[in-house]
This record gives C-alpha cells, structure tokens and sequence, in this order.
C-alpha cells in the first residue's frame, strides 16, 4: 500500500491496495471440449435443436433443457454482426493498442461470440466484415488461445 | 395465488451523488437512512425487516456490506438480509417479505462507492468466467456492441443519443442529488470524439458514489402514516442469456416480459424512471416497456446524470414514488437493471389512490 | 510451471483440458475518511484518540464517525485523547500457513488491548519484547512508538484501522503485576 496525495486544495489523501485471487476452476464437459478443441485449434460449437451455440453452453439458453454434449466443429472464419472500438484499451484487454471488440458469428455457428478484432484501424472494422483467428504459439487450453481475430485476407 | 398484499412506498431519500466521496461507504448511508426513517414516521426499532443491496467488489472490501449494516442501527440485532444487486432487487425481497403478514414495515437501501476502484476491471468478473472474463470484457465496450447493433438496425441515431443525454443532463439542474447537469448544444456533443465507438462520454454514465434508502408498508400501516402512499401495483424481474451473443441486442425481451407481469400496459403511466446506463437503451427501454412520446422520461435526470452503482435502479424506484407522493401523479414506474447490455430487468408499477 | 501473470500453463498435449487458471487482480485507491485523516494526524505525535459515543459512552478507535449502536453521526467535538498502555484482554498465536500472499514465516501474536481510562479496545496488535509462549490475558502493556522522524501513517486507511505499525509498532510488557484475565472476558473487540 502506499500514500498519494490527491491535491493541494483538498488535501484529500488515498491509500491504495490490492486484492489479488488465484482462481482455479473446473470445466466440465462442455466448457472442457470447447478448451480442448482450442488448444488443437478446432473451435467447437454445440447442437441446440437444429441451431449450433458458440461458445457451447450446458444448456440451451431458450429452453432451459440441458444439452447432449454433441459438438460440431465451426469457424474458424466468421462474420462480426456488431462491434466496438475501443481506442484505450486496460491492463485487462486482449491487445494493449487500439482495437475492437467483436460479435463473431462463426462459418456454420447460429450464435455470435465475444472476441478480440485487431485491425489496426477503426477504418477497417464494419459490421459484416469477415474475420479469422489468430492463433498462439503457445496454447494452453483457454479462449486467449486465440490471441484475437484478424480481418480475412491478411491483418493489419 | 392468493391476493398479493397491498405495500407502499412511505419513505426514501438519496445521498448527493460524488465522483469521489471522501466519506465512507456508512458514513454517507447514515443521513440517507435517517431521513428516509424520518419521512415515513416509522419508529426505527418497529422496521420489521431490512434488506440492502449493495457489491464487495466495489469498495474491495470482504464484508463491506456487514459494515453498511452500521449505519441502520442493528443492535439489538434486527432482522435482515443482504443481495449482492442493486438495491431495487432488495426492494423486491423486501416486498415479497411482507407479503408473509407477519410484518408490516420494511427498510431498504442501496449503497456503492464505485470511486476507489477501475470499473472497467472490476465488472468482467462478474461475466462468464471462461469466455468473458479472460478477454477483460468491460460494460463500456459490450454497451458499445449494443449501441452499434441499434444503429445498424436504424432504430436510433447518434444525435438522438446526444439528445437523450442532453435532455437527461437538463433535467438533472433541478435535482439536487444529481452529479452530471447543464445545459448542452448536441452539434457541441457530437463534435467529441469517441470513448468507445460508437458511444462518446456524453452516452457514458458517470462514476459515482451514493446511496438510496426507501421505507415500505402495507396497507392501513401505510395509510396511517402517509398522506399519499405510492402503492406498489406490480413489481416483476427477468433474465436472459449471459452471453451477449446469444440475445438479439436491439430489444429488451426480459423488459418486456417483467412490464408484463408487473402490468405496465394496463393503464397509463404518467413518468418513467429508466435505469438507462447508456444513452441508446432508452429507446431499447421505451419499446419493451410500450411507453409513447406522452411518458416523461427520467424526469430526474436518470442514471445518465448519476449511476451510483448498487443504488441506481432503487433511486429509480424512489423517484418514480416521489412523483406521487410529492408530485400527486397518478401511476409511475420504476425500472432496474443488472448485467451487461440490459441482461437482467426489474420493473415496479406504482400508483396514488384517485 | 507458470506464466508471469502467475497462470500455470499446459503444454499441447492429448490430455483433455479439465482446468482453468485465472489470476484476478483488483487494485483500489481509496480517500483516507475526515476521522481517521485525525487519527492519522495525532498517530505521528505518538498519540491515541477516539471518539466517545456521548450516548452509549463507548469509546471507538480509531474514529469512524458514528456510533452504529445509537445511530448519531459523531465528529471532532466527540474526540477523546486515549492511554497509550492498557492491559492484554485476549490473544491469539498465529502459525502462519504458506497461502498465497502470506508474508510471515513464525508464529505471532494477535492481542486485543484494553487501554488505561478512558478506554478504548485496539485489536490485532502485536506484542513485542516477550516469547510468544509468555503472552497472556490480563497482562499490563504500554505501546512501542516508532521513534519520531521514522513514524509512517501513509499505509493507514479506511479499512486498516489496526495495522499501525508505521507509527505504533506494538505493545510490549511493563513489569506491573497481571490484572485479573477474568474481568476482561467480554472485552474482545
Ligand atoms: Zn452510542
């Protein structure tokens, strides 16, 4: 913790601190495929009646009813259906310059996924552009596998 | 199911929202509990129940929401409970508690000091912790995706945002808790440049410190004490899909389907306090909600002129009731919301006896 | 193996994957309250104060500015000057276990000090210049101030009313003869 002094007209004062927790989940059957599949780059949706949801859920978000772990393998190219530019982006983020963040509606997918866009510009972002993964070197099991998408037919 | 139980809105108060409270979290609860106690004449040690609401993570403090307890007076110890949601959702537990019978008075408040943190880290944590959270999803950014699926699909321009915030921040000259007010030239706002594009600052709301309390009772308790209960008519809450990607972002179906069963259409409302969070979920609001150009909106100034998170849908609610209480209106609504992209909605229809 | 975010990594492999890792970290900064910016203040001239209830008479230290069992707001002209010996009312012996983020390696005490009148409960504070094993209830203590020109109060906030080590290091033994342990049993916090 440390001390700093917020102005010399309020001489308001502020510590700071830092809370910090390791997390280590389980992930099931579903959420464990669709990890597995990512570390093999193979981006995995599952059957919800005669629709395909990435990210695949344990259940079918109009229903309720638990879904049969029946994958199907999509992407790993889509369509961003809406989008964000975000020109500062936090500590948190994906990328540490300017990028979008993205509803990616995967080849064979009935649902959009959250992802990264870097497209270095946000002249180059639009609804309906195609995108496609780029992928780690390194990859460990996680939704950063993919370190985000890039627009098709070559990155910014 | 048997008669619901008539319950009242008697008392509420709001502390001045800060952008950087130098008191506490207790300490700026303190006033605001003991205005709204004393508005609705009910003796402190008679409340029969007491729910707050309020988030941890917030001020980054394990059991903050056990110390807000302090400033109710909880000893000898009273009967309570605690959501981690807005205070609204507490109002809610608060009302369905009531409906036991066994008691008839209930205290309720909302509390958030969201200064000492970075909003923009805390909230991906409460997303979907293997799709979401990783990627540092913030609610600036997934409002943004919600607002350009709205522009796509031509329901909502960017000046008409610009005019909603400009409404919002006019309307917020006259309300003394308000943070963000004055007069604004909408050329002027959309001359700035994005925060997160498409929102500017100006579709953003602020970040704000403060507190909401509101005093409920049931019917002849309320009657004898307040002149012009706002009686509490229907009050309902739904959620949809956690991943954004699931939802068709340019409508609120969990809106509607809460004003449904808390019986929105059933008569007209007068004014509408909307937890719109961002400029373009007004309108997302207005047309679940069916509520016509007739309907003052956020008359109060809203969330757009203070967001005191954990407070902010419950202050709705307490200006919704002060329409009638003090404004002799004749039905309001209040409206909550939780989530990212209006995922989570509460809807509570008030009304004056004629 | 781990990243430096601290996340254990998985190389490729046929393993299905069946964990994940996240590594949460929040940083706050928080404006030091008008109460404890006092208690601060009077911390750096090796004083104690508080603030006395004037309904209940209990006494709270460091100052929040209520008191939550009255309900009234209390400020400066509620300011009591406390002692700065007392004696142990409770105690505990912490053998530290190697969570993450844990910092001692020996086992230490936690005592709860009643001080001299008018009053006043510190808790979780730490007494020195005496063996663990020695430590007992109804022991007469004084603090150990940090000598003036070391004393540090920049680390006390809101939420850390307790960790004064900065300025007030701890309590240590006076030599007095024990105070019956049994007259402070309901005196904890
Ligand atoms: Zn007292």
């Amino acid at each position: 913790m440390q001390c700093v002094l917020l102005g010399a007209v309020t001489e308001l004062r502020a510590t700071t601190h830092t809370i910090e927790f390791p997390y280590t989940r389980t992930l099931g059957p579903v959420i464990g495929s669709f990890f597995t599949g990512l570390r093999d780059r193979r981006i995995l949706g599952i059957r919800a009646g005669d629709r395909v949801l990435v990210p695949p859920l344990e259940y079918d978000p109009e229903t309720g009813d638990a879904l049969k772990p029946d994958f199907v393998e999509v992407g790993p190219a889509g369509t961003v259906t809406s989008w964000s530019w975000v020109t500062k982006p936090t500590r948190k983020h994906p990328l540490d310059r300017p990028f979008g963040f993205a509803l990616i509606r995967l080849d064979g997918a009935d649902t959009a996924m959250v992802h990264a866009v870097d497209a270095g510009s946000i002249d180059r972002m639009q609804t309906g552009m195609r995108v496609t993964p780029r992928w780690r070197d390194e990859r460990k099991g996680r939704i950063d596998d993919i370190e985000c998408f890039v627009p098709e037919g070559g990155a910014a | 199911m048997a008669a619901l139980k008539d319950v009242a809105i008697i008392g509420y108060a709001q502390a001045r929202n800060e952008r950087q409270a130098q008191a506490t979290e207790v300490q700026f609860l303190f006033p605001v509990i003991n205005e709204a106690l004393e508005m609705s004449k009910i003796p402190r040690r008679e409340i029969g129940f007491t729910c707050a609401g309020s988030c941890d993570y917030l001020s980054g403090q394990t059991f903050a929401f056990v110390m807000n307890l302090e400033a109710v007076g909880a000893w000898p110890p009273i009967s309570e409970s605690h959501v981690e949601m807005d205070g609204a959702w507490a109002l809610y537990e608060a009302w369905v508690r009531l409906q036991h019978e066994d008691i008839d008075t209930a205290l309720v408040f909302g509390s958030g000091k969201s200064s000492p943190g970075n909003p923009a880290e805390i909230y991906p944590l409460q997303m979907d912790p293997y799709t979401l959270t990783p990627l540092g999803f913030d609610p600036v950014s997934s409002a943004a995706i919600q607002a350009r699926a709205l522009l796509d699909a031509g329901k909502v321009t960017e000046r008409q945002m610009a005019e909603i915030a400009a409404r919002s921040r006019r309307d917020a000259m006259k309300n003394p808790y308000a943070q963000v007010t004055g007069e604004f030239d909408v050329d002027e706002l959309l001359a700035q440049p994005y925060v997160t594009a498409p929102l500017r600052k100006h579709d953003l709301p602020p970040i704000s410190d403060g507190a909401c309390a509101v005093v409920l009772a049931t019917g002849d308790k309320a009657r004898e004490v307040c002149e012009r209960p706002a009686w509490i008519r229907g009050i309902d809450h739904r959620i949809e899909a956690h991943q954004p990607g699931m939802r068709d972002l340019t409508t609120s179906r969990s809106t509607r389907l809460a004003g449904e069963a808390a019986g929105v259409g059933s008569a007209p409302i007068e004014v509408a306090e909307l937890s719109a969070t961002f400029t373009h979920q007004e309108p997302i609001l207005r047309e679940a909600l069916g509520l016509g150009d007739q309907v003052a909106i956020n008359p109060s100034g809203g969330a757009l002129s203070a967001n005191p998170v954990m407070a902010v849908g419950l202050a709705r609610i307490a200006e919704a009731a002060k329409q009638i209480v003090e404004g002799g209106r004749r039905r309001t609504l209040g409206h909550a919301t939780s989530g990212m992209c209006l995922q989570q909605n509460l809807v509570c229809v008030l009304e004056g006896e004629q | 193996m781990t990243d430096t975010a601290g996340n254990a990594t998985t190389t490729s492999g046929d393993e299905p994957v069946t964990m994940m890792e996240y590594f949460m970290q929040l940083e706050y900064s928080d404006v030091v309250s008008a109460p404890v910016m006092r208690f601060r203040d009077a911390l750096m001239d090796a004083r104690l104060i508080a603030q006395q209830c004037p309904k209940c008479k209990l006494v709270y230290v460091p100052p929040k500015g209520y008191c939550p069992i009255d309900t009234v707001e209390l400020d400066e002209r509620n300011e009591i000057q406390l002692a700065d010996r007392g004696v142990v009312t409770n105690y505990t012996v912490v053998t530290p276990v190697q969570y993450y983020g844990q910092k001692e390696t020996e086992p230490f005490v936690r005592a709860s000090i009643l001080l001299d009148p008018p009053g006043g409960m510190l808790i979780l504070q730490d007494v020195l210049d005496i063996p663990v094993a020695e430590v007992r209830a109804g022991m007469r203590v004084e603090a150990v101030w940090a000598p003036k020109g070391e004393r540090d109060v920049d680390e006390i906030g809101n939420r850390s009313g307790s960790a004064l080590e900065g300025s007030l290091r701890g309590f240590r033994p006076t030599g007095e003869p024990d105070m019956p342990a049994e007259a402070f049993s309901d005196k904890v916090w």
